[in-house]
């Protein structure tokens, strides 16, 4: 998996994420009833599903840290983390704007904008924790288990959140089966969209985790560095 | 005598001739109470659902200083390492700090549901023996929770901050549970209203003290 991979992958994601633009802003017909303003239904789902993923992602390697150990999985658990949390952040930020002229407020206290919500604080504290730990040498088995804690509470917040309220739009399942797309276009441009950000998504994990190795590789030239110096002088 | 009764008994007898941590939460609890009667206005403060609410912010804040206290203590002397030395595995250790944990929170949280009457304008009847049972899980979901994770903020130069930060929101299911069914039965509401909520309540228990139990070896000792 080496560079030339790398910059397929980030090629190929660019040429796909201007035929999504393409497709959101020129070629979906505008939905009758919300307008114009329902295009940023495109990048807010895609947004949330890579969140999503990335938080499972989080999640798995923890398990397979403290179970087989290797820094590939701490460093695969950190990676998707940061990534998870800037499409959280942007999942929340469109869903923002969308809310303002459709539900006529910036924030409610809806199942899912809760539910997002508490991801978001889940896993800032797990990056805080990361980076106020990081000297320790164990961080990495504190994030595995932070990790792991926080995947198996997002079930019971999507259980208690909905119990509590709900008026967020059921599109994708709707409420009498089927999904809510009337036109197959749209439906089609979501899924080019969503392929496009998983793609990205691709993209910057591998990216990440090749400055992670190397940051790595870092750590132990600058000790054997040492231990050589160290030796010489003793000499 | 068992490890778990062994370490819960010592320090349950410490506490019992300190009794610092207790005070300490008591305190906290009454001055949560008082800073929501001010800051809500005595109009606004009164009835079940201001009083439950109020009731499981004190939950939150006396647990959060009671998980600190509890592994500060055994820092102090490294008394942890003596602990981590014997013959106890961790996950007894775990049951045995999170039960101890427990006990001191339930103590200032049945103070502090005395004082939820009186500033909130309740009255002392079958509510507060409803109640008990709701304030139970929710103190051990809470104590499964700050057991498992102060064990990771107390390597943390200033853990005490990190501490909230990875606690709350873990547990705002658990939050959102309890204080319906507390306000279910300070209300006086048939509890069959409250079913859904304390099933939430028990299915988050199970899930975080399993959790923890497993969990606990990964992230205490070992240097």
């Amino acid at each position: 998996m080496g560079r030339k991979l790398n910059n397929v992958l980030g090629a190929v994601t660019l040429a796909l994420m201007v035929v999504a633009l393409w497709m959101i802003f020129a070629w979906v017909p505008t939905e009758a009833e919300q307008g114009i303003v329902q295009r940023i239904f495109y990048f807010h789902v895609p947004c949330a599903w890579v969140a999503f993923a990335a938080f499972a992602i989080v999640a798995v390697a923890g398990v397979f840290y403290l179970w087989l150990g290797g820094q590939i999985w701490d460093d695969l658990g950190y990676a998707a983390a940061e990534i998870g949390m800037l499409f959280c952040t942007l999942m929340l930020l469109t869903g923002s704007l969308w809310a303002k002229p459709i539900w006529g407020t910036w924030w409610t206290w809806d199942s899912r904008l809760t539910t997002s919500f508490v991801l978001w604080l889940l896993y800032g504290g797990y990056l805080l924790m990361r980076a106020m730990l990081e000297e320790s040498g164990q961080v990495a088995r504190f994030a595995a288990v932070v990790g792991i804690v926080a995947a198996l509470d997002v079930p019971v917040v999507i259980v208690s959140v909905r119990l509590w309220r709900t008026i967020h739009p059921a599109v994708l399942v709707t409420r009498q089966g089927g999904h809510g797309l009337q036109d197959p276009r749209m439906v089609v441009t979501l899924l080019v969209s969503i392929t496009a950000f998983t793609l990205m998504f691709a993209w910057l994990l591998m990216l990440r985790l090749a400055i992670l190795r190397t940051r790595t590789r870092l750590d132990e030239i600058a000790r054997a560095i040492a231990i050589a110096e160290f030796r010489a002088g003793r000499a | 005598m068992s490890a778990f009764a062994a370490i819960l008994s010592k320090d349950l007898r410490l506490e019992l001739r300190s009794g610092v941590s207790t005070i300490a939460m008591v305190a906290l609890a009454m001055l949560v109470l008082v800073v929501l009667v001010f800051a809500l206005n005595p109009g606004v403060a009164r009835g079940p659902e201001a009083a439950a609410g109020a009731l499981w912010i004190a939950l939150v804040f006396a647990g959060m200083l009671g998980a600190s206290r509890a592994l500060m203590a055994e820092s102090e002397n490294e008394c942890i390492r003596a602990l981590l030395i014997s013959p106890v595995d961790r996950a007894t250790l775990y049951a045995a700090k999170l039960a101890a944990s427990a006990i001191f929170m339930l103590v200032a949280l049945g103070a502090g549901a005395i004082l939820t009457v009186l500033f909130f304008n309740l009255e002392f009847s079958g509510a507060l023996v409803r109640l008990a049972p709701i304030l139970i899980l929710g103190v051990i979901g809470f104590a499964a929770l700050a057991t498992l994770l102060a064990a990771i903020s107390g390597r943390a130069r200033g853990g005490e901050l990190l501490l909230p930060l990875l606690v709350v929101p873990m547990f705002v299911p658990a939050l959102i549970a309890g204080v319906r069914a507390s306000t279910a039965a300070l209300s006086a509401a048939p509890m069959a209203t409250a079913r859904d909520w304390i099933g939430i309540l028990v299915a988050f228990d199970v899930l975080f003290v399993t959790a923890g139990y497993l969990l606990f070896e990964h992230v205490i000792g070992q240097e």
